[in-house]
């Protein structure tokens, strides 16, 4: 099969890679890189474990083709913590136990990093919103809504005001 | 109960897997690889049922794949789930099968150095059907002339014949069951149905077998159990155990899914075995689906009663699908009828379990494991006949449940111990007062769009299954633990024991901490495998901090006697003067004589005293059974609000109640009870799985999102749910404490419907109640209102 030249920017660090046509980003990412942070959840978008950001926007990398992807700044869950520094959303998961198997985390970080670098304080439905179609099977997601609103710039979660 | 005495137990540490995951760097079965890995994937039948006539596997050789078929697997069949012991055992399964008996079923193994060749040479094997007659429901499994799906199934080395493909029925008489009813002035019966929903859990199953020099194998797989899976693989393959290593790595959630060892464990080892080289199974989602359901149920439950409601007679029968093979249909059955002995004193009870065959994806254990069911069956008619009887639910249920005092049956009827710490009362008065119950509306009063209703349902789970038969248990239940004291005065922690995501691991090590008298931060949790870790059954019956906490428990006393020893000979004081207490500015344990302040050192000095002076390593290695099986109690109060235009129903608010005895993660412990109540709305409204009856195929194809996981935007908001723990001490439990996972969905259902009943004035029998089934009942309460026909709630038949 024909390979493909790609370039990213990942985490950070320019990479290259020979890839076939229907390469997923994803494979990219786990099996070139072992970058393993980014889980296959069900490999046609119906679950949002595998997001990482593309240029700043939260996509799913199970449905990116490595070669769309050429060119682009790609930042994965392992790319968040900067300088052995946690990101203040990554301490907020671990302060609202919002981490149960932790499977799901890595993609929920993701998005919900990106809802705060757009809106620095967001309501609960905002938060609703953004991130319905992140499954998690085991929190229930109160505390992940928790966490994400912990996060934003009022420090912590805060009820609706009636 | 929350409890300020302790130091550790109880503290709002970090979980010490927490970074790990939030950074992703922690390593889950999929997440494993190794040098010169090939991978595999695994042919499956198109077909329901189908007899093999032929498989041709020369094609995908040419290609440079190998092939496992069942010419090349052990033909002793077994049972993946070895929990329960050899008479309860039934075995029907091969590494892949003789005969296809689902859609999905594994038939053959293929493995090739790239993913991609491996699925190329998937599609160029060969394989004659000839197929057979599809049984999906279990009236056509029973029907005389119905194809067995197994002809035999090997029990305790012997070959069983099934008949009318009855997997295995089980039985249970308490008193006489016939007396009771004839005494009984009001009967009621009623059936109900749940359904057979995907676990859902986030990590498709994967494994990692690598063969080694010596002849033995290294494995890495999602499981329950490291030590099961061990030696199953063992046995399997006829391997010395010394020479099987499973490795442990983090699941990804499971709900029961990987108490038995997964379909494709076995398959990756026969590969890697075959092709001498490390392989690699990671299934799809859709092959996920294919491969485990919860059971599901069609209850029968007749009670009898004295006019004031006092339960004299009960009869249940209850029919399971285990679909395509038998994981544990026996062990489930007798949790089933346990669990409903459990719940309310019943003199004269009469349970009859039957399990069928059908050519569906196999059941397994889920979150309750047959709690869920029995909970849904009693705790709606239990509701109803206080209904009937004008009576507040709350105090119909809290005048006849079993507590204090009473018989628990923890998982059948060979686990049994005597209730003695018990929440109920204050569980139940704590969520009315949360949700508001005497504010809810009357049953069927409303009669705008939109109407809320508020349900009430109670129950439990078990904490293990232990017991204290010294021999002839259906079930095995032990963990083991070590614990040793490093150099520097932290302590590692070594316990095979897996985590399914609720924090177990992490409070256990709380538990160390806390008897040792070190902060919570200088108990590590160890990497470890079957070779250097103490056998533990499995993390399933919400046994892990019951069972498991108590073991290493066990291992911290005898660290902590020795700590003292030493310490008093360094010290020159009498060990009985000793106390430990962690000094958080010290950061570390200090060991100090009360009456003599100058005596004092930390247990990190002492470590290297002794570790300077060639004394040796403080440590201990112990394992231990539970010789009880205290009911971890839960009590669920939710409002909904159904929409009568679309039929769909919404959860609006819950009060949660757990009785785990004490709190040893309280956050965590809340995150429980919360996710406990979103598969539970998932379970009570939404999710299902059909199958064609004509092709047996599963109706979803594998695609999640038919199957109706509940997401954040449908689930209630973060301020309407509130979570509530029972002031008790379970004298049996470490520190006090009991289990809380699997109880904090059991009575999820009930809730809901009793909470639908009360919105609507109509009763549901049958979960999910999908806006169809609400918008059908409305529907059809409509035209007999118009008739003025019947009343609209089914009365107690006076006999
Ligand atoms: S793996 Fe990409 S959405 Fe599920
Ligand atoms: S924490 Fe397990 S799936 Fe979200």
């Amino acid at each position: 099969m024909k390979k493909y030249t790609v370039r990213l920017t990942l985490n950070g660090t320019p990479r290259e890679y020979s890839v076939g046509a229907n390469e997923l980003l994803l494979n990219v990412i786990r099996e070139q890189e072992k970058l393993t942070g980014t889980k296959y959840g069900c490999g046609i978008g119906e679950c949002g474990a595998c997001t990482v950001h593309v240029n700043g926007k939260p996509t799913l990398s199970c449905l990116e083709l490595a070669v769309s992807a050429d060119g682009a700044d790609v930042v994965t869950i392992e790319g968040l913590a900067r300088g052995g520094e946690l990101d203040p959303l990554q301490k907020s998961f671990l302060d609202n136990n919002a981490v149960q198997c932790g499977y799901c985390t890595p993609g929920m970080i993701m998005v919900g990093r990106n809802l705060l670098d757009e809106n620095p304080n967001p309501t609960e439905d905002e938060v609703r919103t953004h991130m319905r179609g992140q499954l998690c099977r085991c929190t229930g997601y109160a505390s992940i809504t928790k966490a994400v609103m912990g996060a934003g710039s009022a420090g912590a979660f805060r009820m609706p005001a009636e | 109960m929350l409890s300020t005495e302790f130091k550790s137990v109880g503290d709002a540490s970090w979980r010490k897997d927490g970074i790990a995951k939030v950074t992703g760097s922690e390593k889950y079965a999929p997440d494993v690889s190794v040098d010169r890995m090939w991978f595999g994937r695994v042919l499956r039948s198109p077909h329901a049922h189908a007899r093999i006539k032929s498989v041709d596997t020369s094609a995908a050789e040419a290609l440079g794949a190998v092939c496992l078929t069942f010419a090349d697997v052990p033909q002793t069949r077994y049972n993946e789930r070895i929990v329960s012991t050899p008479p309860c055992l039934y075995r029907d399964r091969t590494v892949v099968a003789d005969k296809a008996r689902h859609v999905g079923e594994a038939l053959v193994g293929v493995a090739a150095p790239t993913e991609e060749l491996a699925e190329k040479a998937l599609r160029a094997i060969k394989i004659e059907y000839e197929v057979l007659q599809v049984i999906t429901t279990m009236e056509q499994a029973r029907k005389d002339g119905a194809e067995p799906i197994h002809d035999t199934v090997l029990l305790d080395g012997k070959d069983k014949p099934i008949v009318n493909n009855v997997a295995v029925q089980r039985t249970i008489d308490v008193g006489d069951v016939e007396k009771g009813f004839a005494e009984a002035e009001y009967v009621i019966e009623r059936s109900f149905k749940t359904s057979r929903i995907y676990h859902a859990q986030m990590e498709p199953k994967s494994v990692v077998c690598r063969p080694e020099i010596d002849g033995g194998i290294t494995v890495w797989a999602s499981t329950q159990s490291i030590h099961n899976t061990r030696i199953l693989l063992g046995q399997i393959y006829d391997i010395p155990l010394s020479k099987v290593n499973v490795k442990k790595v983090m699941l990804g959630g499971s709900f029961g899914s990987s108490i038995q060892m997964n379909s494709v464990t076995p398959i990756c080892v026969g590969l890697a075995l075959k092709a001498g080289h490390p392989v690699k199974i990671a299934t799809t989602r859709e092959e996920d689906m294919h491969d485990h359901v919860r059971y599901p149920s069609e209850i029968k439950l007749k009670l009898g009663m004295k006019k004031d409601g006092t339960l004299i007679a009960g009869e249940m029968h209850a029919n399971i699908d285990v679909g395509a093979h038998n994981i544990q249909a026996f062990p489930f059955l007798g949790g089933l009828g346990g669990f409903w002995a459990s719940l309310y004193k019943l003199p004269n009870m009469k349970y009859v379990g039957t399990a069928v065959y059908t050519n569906k994806t196999p059941s397994c254990a889920m979150q309750g494991f047959g709690a869920p069911q029995a909970h849904f069956a009693v705790e709606c008619l239990m509701d109803e006949i206080a209904h009937e009887l004008g009576a507040d639910p709350i105090d119909f249920k809290l005048n006849q449940y079993v507590g204090l005092g009473g018989t628990f049956w923890g998982q059948g009827p060979a686990s049994k111990c005597i209730i003695r710490s018990d929440g109920v009362p204050e569980l139940l008065k704590t969520g009315a007062e949360l949700i508001g119950w005497d504010k809810r509306p009357k049953p069927g009063s409303q009669t705008g769009r939109m109407r809320k209703g508020i349900g009430m349902a109670r129950g439990f789970h078990t904490s293990g299954v232990g017991h204290a038969k010294a021999s002839g248990a259906e079930m095995i239940d032990y963990s083991g633990a070590i614990v040793k004291l490093n150099e520097d005065g932290t302590v590692d922690l070594i316990q095979s024991l897996m985590d399914h995501g609720g924090g177990t691991n992490h409070a256990i090590s709380k538990i160390v901490a806390e008897e040792l008298g070190v902060p919570t931060h200088m108990v590590g949790l160890s990497p470890c495998d079957t070779r250097t870790s103490l056998y533990d059954v499995t993390t399933h019956a919400t046994r892990g901090i019951y069972a498991g906490g108590a073991a290493a428990l066990k291992a911290a006393k005898e660290v902590k006697a020795q700590i003292i020893d030493w310490a008093a000979r360094v010290l020159d004081v009498l060990p009985e003067s000793l106390v430990i207490e962690p000094d958080e500015d010290l950061g570390q344990g200090v060991i100090y004589c009360p009456n003599l302040a100058e005596r004092r050192m930390t247990v990190g000095e002492l470590a290297r005293y002794l570790h300077l002076n060639s004394l040796g390593t403080i440590s201990s290695s112990q394992s231990m059974r539970q010789v009880n099986c205290p009911p971890a109690y839960v009590s669920y109060f939710v409002e909904v609000e159904v929409d009568t235009d679309t039929g769909q129903i919404h959860t609006r608010r819950a009060a949660l109640g757990s009785d785990c005895g004490t709190v040893v993660n309280p956050a965590l412990a809340s995150g429980q009870l919360i996710g406990g109540l979103s598969k539970g709305q998932g379970y009570a409204l939404t999710e299902d799985n059909q199958w064609d009856p004509e092709t047996g195929e599963l109706v979803s194809k594998g695609f999640w999102v038919d199957g109706k996981t509940p997401s954040m935007s449908e689930s209630p908001k973060v301020g309407d749910i509130d979570t509530h723990f029972a002031h008790t001490y379970e004298p049996t439990g470490p520190f006090g404490a009991k289990g809380l996972g699997e109880a904090a969905k059991n009575p999820a259902a009930a809730a809901f419907g009793n909470a639908v009943y009360n919105a609507l004035g109509i009763r549901f029998y049958e979960i999910p109640i999908t806006p169809e089934k609400v918008l059908a009942a409305l529907a059809a309460e409509k035209s007999t209102k118009s008739r003025q026909a019947a009343p609209k709630a089914p009365a107690p038949v006076a006999e």
